[in-house]
């Protein structure tokens, strides 16, 4: 008795290896399918630069001829050129002041709008608008209300006594200007990702700590705040990315001046390779870029970790 | 005339579009080979950024020739605007798909010359029916890299001195004429500015970039300065006649506070429409945008004790070789395309400046005058551009350190001395290295 399955069942069993593998593999194949668009265009459009851009880092390159093989050359470049360490200044000072105040401020609009008051969701529509509207636009309505002699913001203040300042056109003011310009166009999309913490809090948690004679102040800081730890790690560590990367806002309004103050990493990059060809430069100084990103944000995720309620 | 645009981000997204495509081809030469004949016909195509009148204009101009030559067909490709033409050629290169003919700007030439797929004209514009010296010599030495020619002039413009007449009278202050010296040209300014209207003597370009250096440019030559030496290997600014105009600078912007410092956002064309910049130095594509209302001159550029001199920005048509046929094809199209008839049509249908001297003999060039008024000064400006920026892939590098330190002594942060030291250090590092 060493079978007990009926003869039916026998020939199941042997083909059911090979059915398996038809299923799995036409499953499989299918999904492929489904995604090669995507992996195709990410490896063509993603995938091809990143590694091409580390090949010509190595490289002094215009971009078009035939570039030559330096080694090192571009990196150690990096490290006595004083244009780069001062884009690299610009860029910590921004990314610095800009992260904290975009959080912050976000929370604290989001809280603002997170309850029912009539037409609320025309003041959220507002919050959000800047966030859609296009960086041309921005900076041009940014370049004339700080505009150092026919601007509404210096009419403003001199009707209050305060001298005019010069903003973009002033050396140490310009790069705060761009602070307040991108704060204003990122604050929108922090405020819709806490709106969006917010609800999810439990109404319950609030309820318990009013019972426990909690204030509203106290409730928000304490109960609220530290189950947003979430989203504040996400918004901090996004926000610090394109923090980084900064380039369009400067394009439009300062190109990089006055005298450099606002020459931040990318827009520096930009200037390399499309301003002097310098391609492989360029490639260098990207390739820097990319791992300070890498580890500010693994830094930042290992940090969040720490202090996160998420998974409590 | 709207050739000149604004960058937008366009540009941006051009060039780094340019990047990848370069990436991914890396540097594969030669012509497409897309067989575009058939019974003798040969189909070519031109790439161009021209919009509104121009665009119209050269439209026209392609539809007639089309019509009364069908073995040589053009197909005119729009380039997206003039700013982004070089990074997309480069990509076209790159890829291997290009256009026959294309524009360029003129301070593109550098990083075109030389290369396998542009076409080296120096034969045949050297052909006596050509005639090439009938182009304005700046102009030849705008599309000569190395002693070889590889374009051929497609638009011309210089700076002139366009004023506001009625707050000249307003003023008291006479209009400028053609032997103002830089004093004449300070004390105006001076006197044409007032600080409770917020109303300014001159207007100045201060974001920087090439804007900012090429109207610096024309000062340093007024003074009889050079930017490099004959040789081009070092800088030669760093000069007594380069500290003249950085002072003059100074003493305008800081001192007087008769100068409006645009931030490079184009806004100092608003405010002379609105009367509150008496002056500016600027090209004939402005005066299209200047209202209706405003009544304007034109002179001619102050001196200082010497030539009123002037400087242009030649942008050129420049060939690409897509094998021996087309490449014929496209030199027979250009030639006609810029012929003194065809040309002086063009300019006719525009308001731009004649490329070619002998555009103004032509009968219908007083037709021409009478169109554009504006249009005279800046035609017979055209001779006291003497000299051209030089066509080498360093220019830019020299650019950017002018253009960034004359930002400082604009707002009065870095002293004209200071600012050419470290103008010149970074210029002849970018020389030196010749990268």
């Amino acid at each position: 008795m060493t079978t007990t399955t009926s003869p039916a069942e026998v020939p199941a069993a042997r083909s059911r290896p090979s059915l398996l593998r038809r299923v799995w593999w036409s499953d499989s194949l299918a999904g492929w399918a489904f995604i090669s668009p995507t992996v195709l265009l990410i490896g063509l459009f993603g995938l091809v630069p990143v590694v091409w851009a580390f090949v010509l880092s190595f490289e002094h390159n215009d971009l078009i001829s035939p570039g030559t093989w330096v080694g090192l050359d571009n990196y150690r470049k990096l490290l006595h050129d004083p244009q780069f360490a001062n884009s690299v200044r610009n860029t910590v000072v921004y990314t610095v002041i800009f992260v904290p105040v975009c959080v912050v401020g976000a929370l604290l609009v989001a809280a603002a709008l997170n309850r029912r008051v009539r037409g609320i969701s025309f003041y959220r529509v507002a919050v959000f608008i800047p966030v859609v509207t296009s960086t041309v636009a921005t900076a041009t309505m940014f370049g004339w209300l700080m505009d150092p002699d026919f601007g509404l913001v210096n009419a403003g203040l001199n009707k209050i006594g305060i001298a005019s300042q010069g903003f973009f056109r002033d050396p140490h003011e310009a790069l705060f200007v761009i602070v307040l310009m991108t704060v204003w166009g990122w604050l929108g999309f922090g405020v819709i990702i806490y709106l969006a913490a917010l609800q999810s809090v439990s109404a319950d948690l609030l309820e318990a700590a009013a019972m426990d004679g909690c204030t509203r102040w106290r409730a928000f800081w304490r109960v609220e705040v530290p189950l947003l730890a979430p989203a504040t790690l996400f918004l901090v560590i996004w926000l610090t990315i394109n923090a980084l990367q900064l380039f369009d806002e400067i394009f439009v309004t300062t190109k990089g001046g006055p005298v450099g103050s606002t020459t931040v990493v990318v827009y520096y990059l930009y200037v390399q390779a499309f301003q002097f060809f310098n391609g492989g430069y360029a490639s260098a100084i990207a390739y820097v870029l990319f791992l300070a990103i890498l580890v500010v944000t693994v830094i930042q995720l290992a940090a969040g970790r720490r202090f996160s309620y998420g998974q409590r | 005339m709207a050739s000149r645009t604004r960058r937008v981000t366009a540009l941006a997204a051009g060039a780094l579009a340019a990047l990848s495509l370069a990436a991914c081809s890396g540097g594969s030469g030669g012509g497409s080979s897309t067989p575009s004949q058939s019974g003798g016909v040969v189909e070519i195509t031109m790439s161009h950024g021209y919009t509104d009148v121009e665009d119209k204009a050269i439209t026209a101009q392609v539809a007639a020739w089309n019509k009364s030559n069908p073995n040589i067909q053009v197909k005119l490709v729009f380039n997206g605007g003039n700013d982004g033409a070089l990074q997309k050629t480069l990509a076209g290169m790159a890829a291997g798909s290009m256009p026959d003919i294309a524009y360029e700007y003129g301070s593109s030439m550098a990083a075109l010359a030389g290369r396998p797929q542009v076409v080296d004209l120096t034969s045949k514009v050297n052909d006596p029916a050509f005639n090439w010296k009938d182009f304005y010599s700046f102009e030849r030495d705008a599309a000569t890299s190395d002693g070889k020619v590889y374009g051929i002039p497609a638009l011309v413009d210089n700076l002139a001195l366009v004023y506001n007449k009625k707050l000249f009278d307003a003023a008291g202050v006479s209009y400028p004429t053609d032997t103002w010296t830089w004093d004449d040209f300070r004390a105006a300014a001076k006197k044409l500015t007032d600080a409770s209207t917020k109303q300014y003597g001159w207007a100045y370009v201060a974001d920087g970039s090439e804007d900012t250096t090429w109207r610096w440019l024309a000062m340093l030559w007024q003074a009889g300065g050079d930017l490099v030496t004959a040789d081009g290997t070092k800088s030669a600014f760093n000069s007594p006649a380069g500290l003249r105009a950085t002072q003059l600078l100074h003493d305008m912007a800081v001192t007087d506070k008769s100068v409006y410092l645009d931030q490079g956002n184009g806004n100092y064309l608003n405010l002379f429409n609105s009367g509150k910049i008496a002056m500016m130095w600027t090209g004939p594509w402005d005066l299209s945008s200047i209202n209706a209302d405003v009544s304007y001159g034109v002179q001619i550029l102050p001196a200082a004790g010497g030539a009123h001199s002037s400087i242009a920005g030649p942008d050129n048509w420049v060939l690409f070789n897509n094998g021996a046929a087309r490449e014929q094809a496209a030199w027979t199209f250009l030639s006609w395309l810029t012929s003194a008839q065809t040309h002086g049509a063009f300019t006719m249908a525009t308001g731009d400046l004649p490329t070619r001297e002998s555009e103004t003999k032509l009968d219908s060039y007083t037709g021409y005058l009478a169109k554009y008024p504006g249009d005279a000064v800046f035609v017979l400006n055209l001779t006291n551009v003497t000299k051209a920026r030089p066509n080498t892939k360093t220019y830019p590098q020299v650019s950017q350190a002018i253009g960034s330190q004359m930002q400082g002594v604009l707002i009065g942060q870095t002293s004209p001395q200071d600012a050419l030291d470290a103008a010149a250090q970074q210029a002849d590092a970018a020389l030196a290295s010749g990268q």
